[in-house]
């Protein structure tokens, strides 16, 4: 009885799903889109792994501008700081990398030399106070002042494993790790990490973002979840994504603290109202859209669909 | 009909392009510099058969001969396993092939790797990989 309430819930609201649109933007064969990110103005910034560019399109003409990052590229993620450029966490300069918005130049910071020559960065952060955090997925987390070139790099907890990355609204900095199974916070100022474990084991913690309460929302490659932990009420809940065996690769919090994920199993994407506790789906139009990531604003979700080499977004009332 | 050419086609281009592109390379890598090569793998991979961590890719240890998604209780992605049933087995020129670009050896593979441009560091990876042995079913 309970599965086919749920089964209805989902129904009704991938119906009501029609309402909104859906846009498709083709990238360039190779670009392959890791991360996707859009600024204040509307430029939508992608991480184009596999050619070693950063990738600049307007939404309003569909054009699409492609700079190289530098030899050996290759970016995994992107997100706009509080300067309106688009930094790139760059595994393969092993390398955090922003690109001017204006004059489209490029800058390096890498790892120290002894972080060298990969760490498999990941994903960024801004702080309250300026400063860029990332994580790399063997095993390290770190932070950059932009303004100094002041880089420290720590020893994650568990090793391996460190992945999705955020700032709350009042500057703090939390990330998961996937292969260590948790949730972390970090001190701003000592960089020291205090873990948090999720109720559901092994559950495989990828990536993270906070709603405007400061609540960090969870998407569990593992489990399938999406779970959710608020440190002002040092609780958990978990929700499991509709369908058979989901499997919640990302996730983004928009404006209304609406949760967007992305599920490969059903091969789409899913936003769920924490007020109403339902699932919508959204799902791509093409197989295989394997996307690992997905930001927005306010009535637009911009979706990287690393398998089919496409942008998507999905503009929402 | 040949086993090869029972293969798709995207298969067949793949296998193809590794054994143009890679064996001598392959043949010819240091193990040493391999396993610091390996730090790019290491994130989601292990070839410690004792491995406590529940890592995001299958076990690479004894992976030279073995056929692919063939690590029992693995959850592979559909794509590799449509890859195995087409033949696919791991050796030194489908895994130079995989390195340089894993897409086009298996579409819609769940593994993202910056991609290994340099046939050198390739046949070093390659060549620390053969260190684990050679898999036996």
């Amino acid at each position: 009885m309970r599965g086919s309430i749920l089964a209805l819930i989902v129904l009704v609201a991938s119906a009501a799903a029609s309402a909104n649109e859906t846009k498709y933007y083709d990238l360039a064969k190779g670009d392959y889109p890791h991360d996707v990110a859009i600024s204040e103005g509307g430029e939508v910034w992608f991480a184009g792994q596999k050619a070693g560019i950063a990738g600049r399109l307007d939404p309003k003409t569909g054009a699409i501008e492609r700079i190289a990052l530098g030899k050996n590229s290759a970016p995994h993620g992107v997100i706009v700081g509080p300067d309106g450029a688009p930094w790139f966490t760059d595994g393969g300069q092993n390398a955090i990398v922003r690109v001017d918005p204006a004059s489209k130049a490029v800058k390096v910071w890498p790892l120290p030399p002894e972080r060298m020559p990969y760490t498999n960065l990941n994903t960024a952060a801004f702080d309250g106070r300026g400063r860029i955090w990332f994580t790399g997925q063997n095993g390290i987390y770190g932070r950059l002042d932009p303004s100094s070139g002041d880089m420290k790099v720590w020893d994650a907890p568990k090793g391996r494993g460190p992945y999705g990355i955020t700032g709350t609204p009042k500057g703090d900095i939390w990330f998961v790790s996937l292969a260590g199974n948790y949730l972390a916070n970090v001190d701003l100022e000592s960089g020291a990490a205090t873990v948090y474990e999720p109720p559901t084991k092994e559950q495989g913690a990828r990536r993270v973002w906070s709603d405007s309460k400061g609540r960090l929302w969870i998407s569990e490659w593992n489990s399938g979840n999406v779970s959710v932990y608020d440190p002002a009420a040092k609780a958990w809940q978990q929700w499991k994504l509709p369908g058979a065996s989901p499997r919640t690769y990302a996730v983004w919090v928009d404006p209304d603290d609406k949760v967007w994920l992305t599920d490969w199993s059903t091969n789409a994407v899913v936003r769920f109202d924490p007020e109403t506790q339902t699932f919508q789906s959204f799902p791509s139009d093409r197989s295989g859209a394997n996307v690992r990531q997905l930001l927005g604003r306010k009535g637009e979700a911009w979706i990287a669909e690393s398998g089919t080499e496409r942008i998507r977004v999905i503009r929402y009332p | 009909m040949s086993a090869a050419s029972s293969l798709p086609l995207g298969v067949r281009a793949a296998l193809l392009g590794a054994l143009l592109l890679s064996p001598a390379g392959a043949e010819d890598g240091d193990a040493a510099r391999g396993e610091r090569a390996f730090q790019r793998c290491f994130a989601c991979h292990s070839v410690d058969p004792t491995e406590p961590a529940k890592l995001q890719g299958p076990s690479l240890f004894k992976i030279m001969g073995r056929p692919a998604a063939a690590v029992p209780g693995f959850a592979y992605s559909e794509a590799m396993q449509k890859a195995a049933a087409a033949g696919l087995v791991w050796d030194a020129a489908t895994l130079d092939r995989f390195l340089i670009d894993p897409e086009a050896v298996v579409a819609g593979t769940a593994m993202s790797v910056p991609p290994v441009r340099d046939a050198e560091e390739r046949a070093d990876l390659v060549a620390y990989l053969k260190r684990s042995g050679t898999y036996r079913p």
